[in-house]
Order: C-alpha cells, then structure tokens, then sequence
C-alpha cells in the first residue's frame, strides 16, 4: 500500500482539501446564515422589509462612516495617550492619567450630549462675553459633535490598550534599540510598537466592533444613522417587531464581518510567515 | 597587549543606588584602548550596573564617566557615545518581529545613514564572520541561544562600535552553545576591539582577557592579570569566591 503512487496522491489531496476547509475561518459561515435571512425576508415579504432596507439605507452609511473615521481619529489620539501613560515624564504621564481617568468615568451618551448641546452653549457664552461675533452665531455641526465625542471617549479606552501593549514588551527590547544609538520616538517606531501592534490587535478590534455599536448612541444627538433612521421608520409605520429586527440584522451583518476582518490580520501579522 | 596609557573609558567614583541598595559604592576604573577585560564577582556584586552604567542604560547618582573623550551628561552625548558602545546582553534582546538581516540592518540604517545596498553587504559580512550567514532570512525565534546570541553581537559590530560590552553574554545558553559564542568573543578579542565583559567563562578571561577585576559590594575588590589574579589571589574576599566558581 505504501508503494501505490495513486493512494498516496488520493490521500494527499483530501489533506489538502480537510486543511483548506479548517483554514476558512468557520464563522464565516455565521455571517452567511445572517445575510441570506436578510436576503430571504426582503425577497419573500419585500413589504415590509424592502421598505425597511430602504428607508435605513442612507443611516447605514453614517454609522459606518461615523465609525470608521471615529477609530481612526481614536487610533491615533489613543497611541498618545498610551505614550503619555508610560512615558517616565511625570507631567506628561500626570496629564494621560487625568484625562484616561475622567473620560472613563463619564456614560459616552453623558459626553456626546455635553459635545453636541452644552459645548456649543459655552462657545456663545464666550463669544457674548468676549463679543466675538463668530462664537455668538456658531452652532454645532451634529456629525462633527458626535465623531468628536466618541474618539475623545474612545481614545482614553484605546491609551489602556496601547499602554497594555506597550507594557507587555521586555525591557530589553527598549534597552537594546537604545544601546545601538535610537533615541525614544525611534525606538518605539521601529521596535517597540510594531510588536505591541500585534499584541493589542485582538483588543483592538474588540474595541472596533464595540464602537460600532456604541454609535447608535449619536441618534440622540440628531445624526441620522441607523437607529435613528430605524425609529424615524417606526414612528410613520408602527410596526416595531419588523422595524428592529431588520435594523439588528443589519447592525449584527456589520459588526459580525469586523470581526472576522480582525481574526483575518490577526492570522496574518505572526512573526514567523 | 596593554597600551601605554591611552583610556578610552574614564570612570571616576561611581555611585549609583537602587532605593536604599548602595549598588555602586565609588567605582573608579580606566579602560584602555584595545584593552579586554573581564569582570567576575557574586550575583547583585553591581558588576551588570556598572557595565549598564558605561553606555547609560542605567543612569548613576555621583562621579562621571568619560567615553572616547565625550562624557555622559547631555541627551545628545549619551546618544553619540552608545552609537560607539557596543552592548550584548544575556537574553540577546533581538528584535522578534524582523528577520536576522533586518536585525543588523535597522540600527545601521537610521543612525548610520547607510544606504540599503550598504547596511546589506556590511550585514552580510558580519553574519559571515559570526558563522550564520545561511540564517539571514530566518527570524530570531527560529534559531538556537547560541545563534541568536551571535546575531545579536553581529547587531552591534554593524555600528562599528569601538567598545563592545558583555553583560554575561553566556549566562542563558545551553552548555554545547556556549563555546560558538566565546569562539566569536575570541576572535573580535584578537583583532583588537576594546571589550568589557562580565562573565564566569575563565577560559575565555584566560585566554582573551588583559585583566580581570573582582568586584563585591558595590566596589572593586582586587584586580591584575588572569592568571594572577586566579592563581595567587591576595585578598580573601577574592579566594572565597574563586574557590567557588573555579572547583
């Protein structure tokens, strides 16, 4: 048997077909399931549901697009905070450390209504006080109060994360870069933050999916994203048990791929490839 | 092998305190240039502080210390004299996320200025002289201790530092990788590098070393050649510990 070229070939190609079905990510197949009810409920009963679909369309962009640039806002404003969290520079690590420290204990529902309805209230209280005409008359842009908010609050969540990562690489790693002549900002550019990236990554998408989430919070303060759109749908037709399945499904479609996206460059970013 | 005096490293009544541990309790000591030498003493002796203290990983409380005429009191100083310093530590320290090649390269590179083509062939040669140049592509994880301990000595060669300091380049090795290490330590030895290395390989401190310095306590306790010292040691703090570590 062992001798039978054809056998062994057999064998080899249904490894080879065993080991390609393991490497797909089996919860793709979650996100399947998810799309084709959504796709079964709009083509067998497209009243109500198509209407649904349609009318939430546009919010599902702003959620997405509120989302994107929020974390991308918050990955950058939270690897200063994580900088400054471990930096040996006790006022720099005094500020990080008030700021992580107070956004973490404020709800972010509590700090989007203070961006969008009491930020501009002081701004025209100064322009009145200072009487400069552009801070009389200013009045909120609800999309730029409300991607505001949630990177401020999410970049403090993100220092933690960042000072993790940064806190689970060796000393040496540090001692090391600086001992062949890299001065700090070098060093944690070429040899301390692209390990910490890794380690963080699962955090980090963790902290996408919830940010997703969390970003059905700016409906209160007038952007028209998914929920939002989905209540407005609600009010005119009165049919919530349709209405709100249809808006988790789009919301569980969303978050369910961004997971996999995470679990993806996670699987590609080990060190040996 | 000892030059007339010429030091290349000038310590002067070093003092260095971890909380209420006095680690270094006045250290003076001249290194001269193309001198090696060997540091022995008990763990907690101060010995890995005092060779940490030379490149300024650790920073020391009173005294000072001279590197090829810079001495280390600014940023920009500290910066020039460890782009001359050399360091190879126990645990190796190499990068895990670049290959060895990048290993060697990333330093020459950003500091060095070097050129791509440069840093590579300059890398090359390294990893050939250190015996692994078939090993460039893999990642430090993928090779043995004693080969990633030898990259990370081809690491600081790349810079081309004129010190190079041991800080018991051996101590984490298994016993059959130590020799291919000390084997590379000869050589750099011979060709004349400026070494200061802490480490309880005798043979090496026998062969290679133009001094050995005893310390304990945060001080120096006896120094001479190696074999002196070893042989007919004068202090008894000296013969306690080399009964120890040569039986």
């Amino acid at each position: 048997m062992q001798n039978n070229p054809e056998l062994e070939k057999e064998s080899d190609r249904e490894n080879g077909f065993h080991k390609r079905i393991k490497d797909v990510d089996q919860w793709w197949l979650l996100v399947v399931i998810v799309v084709l009810l959504i796709i079964l409920l709009i083509t067998t009963k497209p009243d109500p549901y198509n209407r649904i679909l349609k009318f939430v369309g546009d919010g599902i962009w702003v959620t997405l697009y509120t989302t994107v640039i929020s974390f991308a806002l918050v990955l950058v404003l939270g690897l200063f905070g994580g900088l400054g969290r471990t930096s040996n520079n006790k006022l720099i690590r005094g500020i990080a450390s008030v700021y992580v420290e107070v956004v973490r204990g404020v709800p972010l529902l509590v700090q989007l209504i203070i961006w969008y309805f009491a930020f501009p209230a002081i701004v025209k209280d100064l322009g009145q006080a200072w009487n400069i005409q552009a801070f009389m008359t200013y009045k909120a842009n609800p999309i730029v109060m409300a991607i505001l908010g949630m990177t401020v609050c999410y970049a403090a969540y993100m220092s933690e994360v960042y000072r993790a990562g940064i806190e689970s690489i060796p000393k040496g790693q540090m001692e090391a870069a600086r001992s062949l002549g890299m001065n700090y900002f070098q060093a944690m550019g070429y040899v301390i933050l692209p390990q910490a990236f890794r380690v963080i990554l699962p955090p980090l998408g963790n902290e996408f999916v919830t940010l997703l989430k969390d970003s059905s919070l700016v409906s209160v303060v007038a952007v028209a994203d998914l929920t939002r759109r989905g209540r407005e749908f609600m009010a005119a037709n009165f049919i919530p048990i349709q209405t709100w399945m249809m808006v988790a499904l789009l919301y569980l479609v969303m978050t369910l791929i961004a997971a996999r996206a995470v679990k993806w460059l996670e699987k590609h970013s080990r060190y040996e490839r | 092998m000892i030059m007339q005096s010429d030091p290349i490293i000038q310590i002067n009544n070093i003092h260095k305190h971890f909380g209420s541990v006095h680690a270094l309790r006045g250290i003076d000591l001249d290194v001269q240039r193309g001198e090696v030498i060997v540091v022995i003493g008990p763990s907690g002796s101060g010995k890995s502080t005092l060779l940490r203290c030379i490149n300024r990983l650790e920073e020391f409380d009173q005294g000072s210390i001279v590197v090829d005429g810079i001495p280390l009191d600014s940023a920009e100083n500290i910066n020039a004299v460890r782009t001359e310093v050399g360091m190879v530590f126990q645990q190796f320290n190499l990068f895990p996320h670049l290959s060895v090649l990048d290993n060697v390269t990333l330093a020459q590179r950003i500091i060095r200025k070097r050129d791509k083509k440069e840093a590579h062939e300059v890398a090359m040669e390294l990893l050939n002289k250190v015996g692994i140049p078939d090993k460039a592509e893999c990642y430090p994880l993928q090779l043995s201790g004693g080969q990633q301990q030898r990259v990370a000595i081809a690491r600081a060669l790349a810079m081309n530092p004129k010190i190079m300091l041991f800080d018991e380049p051996t101590s984490a090795l298994d016993p059959e990788m130590i020799q291919e290490v000390l084997d590379v330590m000869l050589t750099l030895a011979k060709e004349g590098m400026t070494m200061v290395v802490v480490s309880h390989e005798m043979g090496f401190a026998r062969a290679a070393a133009d001094r050995a310095i005893l310390m304990d306590d945060g001080l120096i306790v006896e120094q001479a050649a190696p074999k002196v010292l070893f042989s007919q040691p004068k202090e008894e703090r000296t013969k306690a510990f080399l009964s120890k570590v040569l039986s």
